[in-house]
């Protein structure tokens, strides 16, 4: 059963989605509820022991999890396919202005940048496409981002913020660093954002 | 309204906006107008917190622009001599290489705890027993699993459930033709008396498509009679297997057309 879940996991991830426990019973565990929580423990210490990855929490209320790597990034080539490379690209350029920017975005002002970068929500993009739908769905669907209304506002309007699964991905200091690295800049150059970055482990 | 006035760190003018309500409010003497106040305070907090998040963000003031231009330049952008453009976002100057995005992701990798996304070597096909996956490779993509079993296991679920929906379907309709044959064992059906549903075009469709089943495993047969319709009869009774089997297994095939029209 134990080996049913991993290869159920694995396979779920895929697509980057959050896995929910409700599919985890309907589909592997089925009969043996009763031993789910066992059943879970020991696919979790399988897929760290075995493929070094960690099986994350990421909702206590709904029980929703996500699979991270729990094994120190190797410098050499990450084998990965062009279009979730440049995915990932536009991701932390996001993710870095949110934070820079002080955890929360308007909409307005995400796009206002992106602008600079050739990427407009209006416009197909030669890389990715439907720019809009790529941030507004797909990421939030992945939980890199988490995009929620401002109360009261006419018309509507939205604010950025890191999702779950970026906070677990990626640390501050990490897109710190990446932003210093960008700007030829010590990370100690922004006081604040340097030392958000260290509280948070 | 106003919003972006009030929300300028520059401006007091949520503070006017604040003081004025105060002053309106002592002429107030019905409840609706109250509420209106409520409303208004609540709106006002909002914008209030807003600006106090902006004048967060200032202390260590962030630069978006000198950020974009040099996340451009590690992107690879070839900056054309013609740099009239600075502040027109329509026709910027310069223009990225079509590898640019991708060399910000090798990059933003290294910054990623990502799980690595998971593929079979074997690919997937339908077996019984998976067998336990026999090597183990840390990091990448590894498990030379033989069976995906998650999702076909799902899907053999499905399948199955079609298939005996057919079969069953086929065994009714050859226990209703043996019933008949029993009782009277020399008159052949008229196969479109059989298989019509007068009601249903569909189920008359589905009824020859079983009836059809019957046919291809010999248990029953079609002939022309002298009208040359189509009759169904009992399948004549192989007097020993081999020969008989072999001359009954000559497939003909047929094709009946019937559309809604003529079922009519």
């Amino acid at each position: 059963q134990v080996s049913e879940l991993v290869q159920f996991l694995l396979v779920k991830d895929q697509k980057k989605i959050p896995i929910k426990r409700a599919d985890m019973l309907k589909n592997v565990i089925r009969e043996y509820r009763d031993a789910y929580s066992e059943i879970v423990n020991k696919a979790a210490r399988t897929l760290q022991e075995v493929f070094g990855l960690q099986m994350v929490e990421i909702d206590t209320k709904r029980h929703t999890y996500i699979l991270i790597n729990n094994l120190r990034r190797a410098e050499s080539e990450y084998l990965c396919r062009d279009k979730e490379k440049a995915k990932m690209g536009l991701l932390i350029v996001i993710l870095s202005f949110i934070f820079m920017k002080g955890n929360s975005v308007k909409d307005s002002a995400v796009w206002e940048f992106l602008h600079r970068l050739r990427v407009y929500p209006g416009k197909q993009h030669k890389v990715f496409g439907d720019v809009r739908k790529l941030v507004t769905e797909e990421f939030v669907r992945q939980k890199y981002l988490e995009i929620t209304s401002i109360p009261l506002t006419d018309p509507p309007e939205f604010k950025y913020q890191w999702g779950p699964r970026a906070a677990k991905e990626a640390s501050k200091k990490d897109v710190l660093n990446f932003v210093a690295k960008i700007q030829g800049k010590n990370p100690t150059f922004w006081t604040s954002q340097y030392s958000q970055a260290e509280a948070t482990p | 309204e106003n919003r972006e006035d009030m929300l300028n760190s520059k401006s007091n003018r949520l503070t006017e906006a604040l003081e004025e309500a105060n002053r309106l409010f002592d002429g107030v003497c019905r409840a609706r107008e109250a509420a209106l106040d409520a409303q208004f305070l609540v709106i006002a907090s909002n914008i209030g917190k807003e600006k106090a998040n902006e004048l967060h963000s200032e202390m260590s003031a962030f630069d978006s622009a000198a950020f974009a231009e040099d996340l451009l330049t590690f992107m690879g952008i070839n900056r054309t001599e013609t740099e009239d453009s600075d502040d027109s976002e329509d026709v910027p100057g310069g223009f990225l290489p079509s590898n640019a995005w991708q060399k910000m992701g090798e990059e933003a990798l290294k910054y990623f705890r990502r799980a690595p996304t998971f593929h079979y070597m074997m690919g997937s096909f339908k077996s019984d027993p998976p067998v336990p996956k026999q090597r183990i490779e840390r990091q990448k993509k590894a498990s030379r699993g033989k069976a995906e079993r998650a999702m076909p296991a799902q899907l053999k679920k499905m399948e199955e459930s079609h298939q005996e929906a057919t079969e069953k379907e086929v065994e009714r309709i050859l226990g209703i033709l043996q019933t008949h044959f029993e009782n009277d064992p020399d008159t052949p059906i008229s196969f479109f008396d059989f298989v019509i549903d007068p009601k249903s075009f569909a189920r008359t469709v589905e009824n020859m498509f079983h009836v059809s089943f019957l046919i291809r495993d010999g248990l029953a047969k079609i002939k022309l009679d002298e009208d040359e319709l189509p009759v169904i009869a009992e399948p004549t009774k192989p007097s020993g297997r081999g020969e008989d089997d072999t001359r009954a297994g000559t497939r003909n095939q047929v094709i009946i057309s019937l559309d809604q029209k003529e079922w009519k």
